[in-house]
């Protein structure tokens, strides 16, 4: 369920237009949404603060469809998992793919060897066990909220975990992290 | 060989799962960005206060005609007569039940049952969820 303060918000923005409620719901939301493409992008910002700002907007333009029976940032993500999953069709019929991972190396030359490395072992799942991998791990989503979110039958995303989970780990230990 | 996994993975990912990206203007961004109300949106709702105008209006019609045409003894009246007449009609019954035969199928029973206990339920749950 939705909390009371998110519905407090929604309701100002969806019956009285409430712009400054909509801000507050920005400003609380940001962080996990846009991590949530970092990580599905590998680490490029620029790409993924656009698709944190579309997600946004979409949100403000269908905020009356809301209904309170899940939460807020469920909702939210279920628009920010269909806004991502748009862009890559769009990016798969324009061939970008390999010029955005280039974007990605160069994104990346800042972070720690660590934070490389993930993202390196996330480059080799496919997007949706990209997705339920981050989803579970950073975001903190139990499977049955994954499964809202992304569209996906709750085995599904226990199977795309596991695989997921088994790649990584294997990439990981052969770079030397887990003993 | 899958919990040594699962506890790998959450080694490295509990820096990530922590981290907060902070604004740095991206609120700013994304509401100077944000289209103005006012296609169909906006016009439903004008139509919808309209309709709310309109019906207020209308009630208030109906309160002051039958302010003016002393209209509670005529519904005093009404309302007295429904009574007599459902008092009547129990009387009647209460009369003529003991020798009436009725056959109760109990089939239309359990219907009812069901949809007093379940389709009743059902349909206001849904109704409220959709509401809320």
């Amino acid at each position: 369920m939705a909390s009371i303060s998110d519905i407090a918000l929604v309701t100002q923005v969806a019956v009285f237009h409430n712009k400054q409620a909509f801000d507050q719901l920005v400003r609380k939301y940001q962080s996990p949404v846009r991590r949530f493409f970092l990580n599905q992008t590998l680490g490029d910002e620029q790409l993924s603060d656009d698709l944190a700002q579309e997600t946004f907007i979409k949100a403000y333009m269908n905020i009356a469809k809301f209904r309170s029976m899940s939460s807020f940032s469920t909702w939210l993500m279920r628009i920010a998992y269909n806004v991502y999953y748009d862009n890559l069709r769009a990016r798969k019929q324009t061939c970008d793919i390999e010029d955005s991972s280039a974007v990605r190396q160069s994104a990346n030359t800042g972070d720690s060897n660590i934070k490389m490395d993930i993202h390196a072992a996330m480059a080799l799942l496919k997007p949706d066990e990209r997705t339920c991998i981050t989803l579970q791990l950073i975001d903190g989503y139990p499977i049955d909220q994954i499964s809202k979110i992304t569209g996906i039958a709750e085995n599904t995303v226990k199977s795309h975990l596991k695989r997921g989970k088994d790649k990584m780990a294997n990439y990981l230990r052969e770079n030397g992290y887990g003993g | 060989m899958e919990d040594k996994n699962d506890i790998l993975l959450k080694q490295l990912f509990a820096d990530a799962a922590k981290q907060t990206i902070e604004d740095n203007g991206f609120t700013e961004r994304v509401m100077m960005n944000l289209p103005e109300m006012t296609a169909p949106e906006m016009v439903e709702s004008k139509v919808r206060r309209l309709s709310h105008l309109w019906t207020l209006f209308c009630v208030g019609v109906a309160l002051i005609a039958f302010w003016l045409a002393k209209g509670w003894p005529i519904l005093e009246n009404v309302l007295a007569g429904g009574k007599q007449m459902l008092i009547n009609t129990i009387e009647v019954f209460l009369i003529t039940a003991p020798t009436t035969e009725i056959n109760i199928n109990p089939w239309i029973v359990v219907l009812l049952l069901g949809f007093v206990l379940f389709f009743l339920p059902y349909q206001t749950f849904r109704k409220l969820s959709a509401t809320l």
